[in-house]
């Protein structure tokens, strides 16, 4: 009688670590797991003063392609889902202004552009988003794109000076993207 | 294969921490020799005993706080999507952590001094394993969400805070009684590192707010290092189609990382049937000498992406103002490679006990020479029974954790001992654990497992331990 303890001690033990189990784990699961973070930055800011409008004679003031590796970067170009771009224009010059940004691939062929016609000062700061992705444009346009052209037009003339102060015309730039990383 | 695990537990361990490594069922379990091991200074009751080599002491566990296996993976239909954002990316904190620890005794054997009984020396040599991470919530919430429509929010970089360690340890103790009531013990260990990998102590936050210029600013600010010791050979090795175990047993018989360590125990009889306890335990440190490979990240930068300012910008038309975006990044914010070899230290232990004796089930029957043999006056064996408490703690890195136990053992002669306890910890206010001692003859087994309610179904535990050893024991006093 006195052994019953131990025995069941004992037994109630075994059973216990020998009889563990576990519920149905399902680790097919991970396959379902997506992973995609949606990341925002800048991409390009252009400021020029209105006493550099004003020295460059003829309208096209300023054109100039900038190499922009980002968005053909392995990785994101191999990722990405969709996303947003943004655009913002702010003119405080005496001059109303043609601009636009253009997308070029390696090659120098323009993928996609975006035109913004901006009154003299004072003006309301434009700002444009443009979607990329499946409800909106081709994400191959992003995914080329290897460079960036912004070529600006004076629709005035070149001697006003705005009266105020500082006079710039400011283009601002940011891309939103889902990157999917699972 | 290699590289596959390495990235493996570094994603699994990117929510993990190690070390709960309380022993609470084995501590001042005496009929286990190596019980010594957790209390260098714990009532010594053998002549001698010895370990059958590799299996005299296996000590595995688990743990994470938190969140369990069975939270995200039960087959329950809900979308795992949700499951990871709801138990794990919003509900878990930076202290949060995993841990899984291995210890495999080699070697392990002790014996009774002979000019003076009241010494008993331990030797031995176990090989110990651990990866440790604790949930680097920041970093999980941008990898998993983004930094879009977080504006002003930091994501601490602080939060990453993983390590795991692979060494080979050489120990020798003694232990003396040196009252009646008193026996204190003491152990040298001599480490030798085979892999080290950690990234603890990093700080800075990465961060999006309104750009001064631009739309956007993002500011990094970065003092992160990632430190390793042996891992390089490691991956060679399999690289190079093996060598693996060779290179482990060089570098775990001292052709790696040094390092010496010390343990102290106490246990004090504050009368025939009260005792108590305490060891203070890996009080040490490894310096990593050898194969060590680290990498920083050390600087800050804010950008708000190509930035053409008119008419500085025109200064220089063939200018590639992406480049010249990246190299700066690249300056400020430098990801850089050294050898400089580092020090870490173990994480000490404590453990505290008091235990009441009740139930004597006789006198010792031994007939000896009692001037020149030791006394143990730990009753304990004499008595049917002992309850008390324990209070165990360790050094972590986010500061120290503790465990509270309850025990209570039961003897039946020298036969068998059992031992119940109920610890409360960080991981688990639930765990009950059991551990039996079986002598037949001079053959000694003990097999001990922890939070054993969980057993029911293990994947929706947060803590499990294992624990099993096989020796020889002579009870005999000389």
């Amino acid at each position: 009688m006195k052994y019953i303890p131990k025995y069941l001690f004992t037994i109630i033990f075994c059973v216990g670590i020998l009889g563990s189990c576990a519920e149905k784990q399902d680790f097919d699961q991970l396959d379902d797991l997506e992973v995609t973070p949606t990341t925002e930055a800048s991409i390009l800011y252009v400021e020029t003063p209105e006493r550099i409008i004003n020295q460059v004679s003829g309208i096209n003031f300023y054109s100039q392609t900038f190499n922009f590796d980002a968005f053909s970067e392995e990785f994101f170009a191999d990722n990405v889902l969709d996303g947003v771009v943004t655009y913002e224009v702010e003119n405080t010059t005496s001059k109303p202004l043609d601009i636009t940004f253009e997308f070029l691939d390696d090659t120098g062929n323009s993928l996609d552009s975006e035109n913004f016609t901006v009154n003299a000062a004072p003006t309301a700061i434009l700002q444009r988003e443009i979607a990329y992705g499946p409800a909106g444009r081709s994400l191959d346009i992003i995914r080329n794109t290897s460079a960036i052209r912004v070529s600006a037009i004076n629709l005035g003339d070149n001697t006003s000076v705005s009266a105020l102060p500082n006079p710039t015309v400011f283009l601002r730039s940011s891309a939103k993207f889902r990157i999917q990383l699972k | 294969m290699i590289r596959s695990l390495v990235l493996f537990i570094t994603l699994i361990v990117g929510y993990m921490t190690i070390h709960a490594q309380n022993k609470e069922v084995l501590y001042d379990f005496i009929e286990i020799p190596q019980a010594l091991m957790v209390n260098p200074g714990m009532n010594t009751i053998y002549n001698w005993y010895a370990g059958v080599p590799l299996i005299s002491g296996i000590y595995v566990q688990g743990a994470t706080s938190g969140l369990t296996v069975n939270d995200i993976f039960a087959a329950d239909g809900l979308d795992i999507n949700q499951k990871v954002r709801d138990r794990a990316l919003y509900s878990l904190s930076k202290r949060d952590e995993v841990n899984g620890i291995f210890q495999v005794d080699i070697l392990n054997g002790g014996f009774r001094g002979q000019k003076d009984p009241a010494n008993f020396f331990s030797f031995g040599m176990y090989v110990e394993g651990y990866a440790l991470n604790y949930w680097p919530k920041d970093l999980a919430i941008l990898a998993y969400e983004g930094n879009a429509d977080r504006l002003g929010q930091r994501f601490d970089l602080n939060d990453l805070n993983a390590s795991g360690q692979l060494i080979n340890v050489l120990h020798f103790g003694i232990n003396r009684q040196i009252k009646n009531n008193l026996t204190l013990g003491a152990r040298i260990k001599l480490y030798s590192g085979i892999v080290d990998i950690n990234s603890t102590n990093n700080s800075g936050y990465f961060e999006t707010t309104a750009g001064q210029n631009n739309l956007l600013r993002n500011t990094l600010v970065s003092d992160m290092r990632l430190r390793t010791s042996g891992l390089e050979a490691l991956l060679d090795a399999n690289d190079n189609g093996g060598g693996i175990a060779s290179l482990l047993t060089k570098r775990g018989l001292f052709g790696g990382d040094p390092g010496l360590g010390f343990d102290f125990g106490v246990t004090y009889n504050l009368n025939k049937q009260t005792v108590i306890t305490g060891s203070l335990l890996d009080i040490g440190l490894l310096y990593h000498i050898s194969d060590v490979t680290n990498y920083t990240l050390e600087g800050s930068a804010s950008i708000e992406g190509v930035e053409i300012i008119l008419p500085e910008a025109l200064g220089d038309p063939n200018a590639d103002f992406w480049e010249d975006l990246v190299n700066e990044i690249e300056e400020l914010v430098p990801f850089e490679e050294n050898s400089k070899n580092y020090v870490t230290l173990r994480p000490i232990k404590f453990y505290s006990s008091i235990r009441y004796n009740f139930g004597k089930q006789g006198e010792p029957t031994e007939v000896c020479d009692c001037e020149n043999q030791t006394d143990s006056s730990d009753r304990s064996l004499y008595y049917l029974n002992s309850v008390g408490g324990q209070l165990y703690a360790i050094n972590r890195p986010r500061g120290p954790q503790f465990a509270v136990t309850a025990f209570y053992q039961r003897r039946f002669a020298k036969a068998l001992a059992l031992k119940a306890t109920y610890t409360v910890d960080k991981f688990t206010a639930s765990n009950i654990g059991l551990g039996i001692s079986v002598q037949a003859g001079p053959v000694n087994l003990y097999i001990m497992g922890d939070n054993l309610l969980a057993y029911g179904n293990i994947a929706d535990g947060n803590y499990a331990s294992f624990q099993l050893g096989l020796n020889i024991i002579s009870w005999e006093v000389n």
